[in-house]
């Protein structure tokens, strides 16, 4: 039994030459997709730590992008051994940046650590009007929506889109959570949403709290 | 009349006061509106009103009535559809409820880098350019020089309407006929590298894996960067406005090494020229104060977030301070609330001068506020923030003798010529021409280098 501490380690320290390398070597050791499961899982383990650090103040933004962009790497390079194992999800988010703002970044990070954490996300894009989180609500019915905006204009956006979710009969089988720079509680309590957060890793641990 | 000219007067004299270091007669109120929230509280098509700005003469003159500000309540915008749209623009995008924004494009590949490091305004032409504005392409050189040229006469056009209702407005209403914006707009290299070569992602990825080649890219842009807020007429009244964008998405050890050494540079550049800077320092900057300290005197500070008690300890003898009052709380507070938080904010900001009021961002829309509110704060700042000692120095004394700038890369193009380069290349030409063409061909500079902020 391989302990892969050090691969966890060298996702949360960002080394990605080191992360590379690692998988690599097992890559070519052939392995199960039990084993290959248990790696998986070792790089998710590593993004809570990049998580951990991001609010300890010791990460930013910026690597949490990297972060992001190592984690689809490291799931990229592992995908010939994974098999079917990793389809089981811990819940499903639909996802995006409401009508009227093109902004996507924190969107697209949170989506990276939701992944991370076992989520299905259904990311809808950016500048989505209110028709578009309620068909994806229709058909998908996930656990939890995710909003997203970081202009001040936003803000009137998701309140119009969790109105329509609530004209539709849609807003009590879901979790909301609220995102991005102008967000704050004042706003959460304003648009009707359930929990709102500034930081990505926060919001990922949010949505854990509803699913468990 | 005589009022309003003795109302222009005052205003002219507080501003200046901030810049002379004195203690002015009251803190400047410094608010203004986006054409997007004149054109709402004039009932105009957000859309219509940006494609034709003239349209907005009376919505501005409505507002300027309602809102007391210092300087021109109208500050029109810096993004209008018609030169983007003429260019096809993938980085200045409008959304669906007309607002336009820039969107994460990619303008420059990794394997860019060398070149830009080699030939920078070579590479932003021939290879950024046509990425981030689909009609400019080298492929189809003649409808590109047509759609270039379109471009342009709109970008003149446009800006021209709009500011002539600012000029206006300032006339009738008596205004501050400056502002902090108007010596330039620039960007610091290293932005200029993030928003519109690498993106946000980009850069973020070139900050780990090839750090030396960033760092030596902002040095690349750094003429380009310096020479695109270079004010035509230097004043120590008329700052560069550069908009800090990515710092605080950094760690600091990375901001230390890519960021700062070439914006320092850049702000005491324009410092030994007797120009300051005005500074957008977006999000929070508490873990940089120190670095801000180090700019030279009498930069401009516009704050976002942060403890405007830290602020002003730390900086506020040396630098002038704006913004930090959040707007936010002009929607979701009691009107009251809004006015004693505007008193505390002067108490802690106001004391020793070099402090104009401003809230910590504009807002895009006029839903963002509640215009009452905001009326009632642009008020009390004008009767409460009044000095008992104006006259008096305030805080440290700016010299632009004391900045010396070691010489940095020339700006050098094939797509641009000094007037000697040109007349070595058209002996027959007059020098009676020389400041036309020369003048023409900063013009396409400034342009060309909008394009990329």
């Amino acid at each position: 039994m391989t302990d892969w501490t050090h691969l966890t380690e060298a996702v949360g320290e960002l080394n990605e030459e080191e992360v590379l390398k690692i998988l690599e070597e097992f890559i070519a050791s052939n392995p199960t997709e039990e084993e290959a499961q248990k790696v998986v899982s070792a790089c998710q383990s590593g993004m809570n730590i990049v998580g951990e650090r991001f609010e300890a103040g010791e990460y930013f933004v910026g690597d949490l992008i990297f972060a992001g962009e190592l984690l689809n790497e490291a799931i990229g390079t592992l995908k010939p051994v994974i098999g079917s194992a990793s389809d089981k999800k811990v819940g499903s988010i639909v996802l995006g940046t409401v009508h009227g703002d093109l902004h996507d970044i924190g969107k697209n990070i949170f989506r990276s650590m939701a992944e991370a954490a076992g989520f299905e996300v259904h990311d809808l894009g950016i500048d989505q009007p209110v028709e578009a989180f309620v068909d994806k609500v229709k058909q998908v019915k996930p656990q939890i929506v995710g909003m997203s905006g970081v202009l001040t204009l936003a803000l009137e956006a998701m309140k119009e889109t969790i109105d329509g979710l609530n004209a539709e009969g849609l807003r009590n089988n879901v979790k909301i959570i609220i995102g991005g720079n102008p967000v704050t509680k004042e706003v959460c309590e304003h648009v009707g949403a359930d929990a709102w957060t500034t930081n990505a890793a926060e919001g990922v641990k949010i949505c854990q709290g509803w699913v468990n | 009349m005589a009022d309003v000219k003795a109302l222009q007067q005052e205003r002219i004299s507080i501003y200046h006061d901030v810049f002379d270091n004195k203690i002015p007669k009251r803190v400047p109120v410094n608010l203004s509106f986006a054409l997007e929230v004149v054109a709402q509280y004039g009932k105009l098509n957000l859309v219509e009103a940006q494609w034709n700005p003239e349209i907005l003469e009376e919505a501005a003159d409505k507002m300027c009535r309602k809102v007391y500000s210092d300087v021109c309540v109208f500050s029109g915008t810096f993004r209008f559809p018609s030169f983007y749209q003429a260019l096809k623009s993938r980085s200045f995008v409008m959304s669906s409820i007309g607002f336009i924004q820039h969107p994460e494009v990619i303008g420059m590949l990794p394997e860019d880098y060398d070149y830009l490091i080699e030939k920078p305004y070579d590479c932003i032409l021939e290879r950024v350019i046509p990425r981030q504005y689909e009609a400019f392409d080298l492929d189809d050189p003649i409808n590109t020089v047509i759609n270039f040229t379109k471009s342009m006469l709109a970008y003149n056009n446009d800006f021209m309407q709009a500011g002539m209702i600012i000029g206006k407005m300032t006339e009738k209403h008596g205004y501050y006929p400056g502002s902090l914006f108007s010596g330039g707009f620039t960007e610091a290299p290293f932005d200029l590298l993030a928003d519109q070569l690498r993106s946000f992602k980009g850069i973020s990825m070139d900050i780990r894996r090839m750090p030396d080649k960033v760092a030596a890219a902002c040095e690349a842009l750094y003429p380009i960067a310096f020479k695109k807020g270079l004010p035509a007429k230097p004043s120590k009244y008329a700052p560069v406005f550069i908009p800090l964008h990515m710092p605080t998405f950094m760690r600091e050890k990375d901001f230390e090494k890519l960021f700062w050494p070439t914006f320092k540079r850049m702000v005491e550049e324009y410092a030994s020229m007797g120009v300051h800077c005005n500074l957008f320092c977006e999000d929070d900057w508490t873990r940089y104060l120190d670095y801000l300290y180090d700019l030279p005197t009498d930069t401009v500070l516009m704050f976002e977030y942060g403890d405007p008690k830290l602020i002003k300890e730390k900086l506020g003898k040396k630098h002038i301070i704006t913004g930090l009052y959040p707007i936010m709380n002009l929607k979701t507070k009691p009107t009251e609330e809004c006015v004693d938080e505007a008193k505390r904010y002067i108490d802690i900001l106001a004391p020793g001068g070099k402090y104009i009021f401003g809230f910590d961002k504009n807002p895009l829309l006029l839903d963002d506020i509640n215009l009452e509110s905001y009326c009632a704060v642009a008020e009390t700042v004008r009767d409460y923030g009044v000095y008992s000692n104006p006259g008096e120095t305030a805080g440290m004394e700016f010299n632009k003798e004391d900045y010396k700038v070691e010489p940095s890369r020339k700006f050098e193009s094939k797509y641009y010529k000094t007037w000697d380069q040109y007349k070595a290349l058209n002996p027959e030409v007059s020098d009676f021409g020389s400041p036309k063409l020369q003048g023409l061909e900063e013009a396409v500079f400034q342009y060309i280098m909008y394009l990329m902020m």
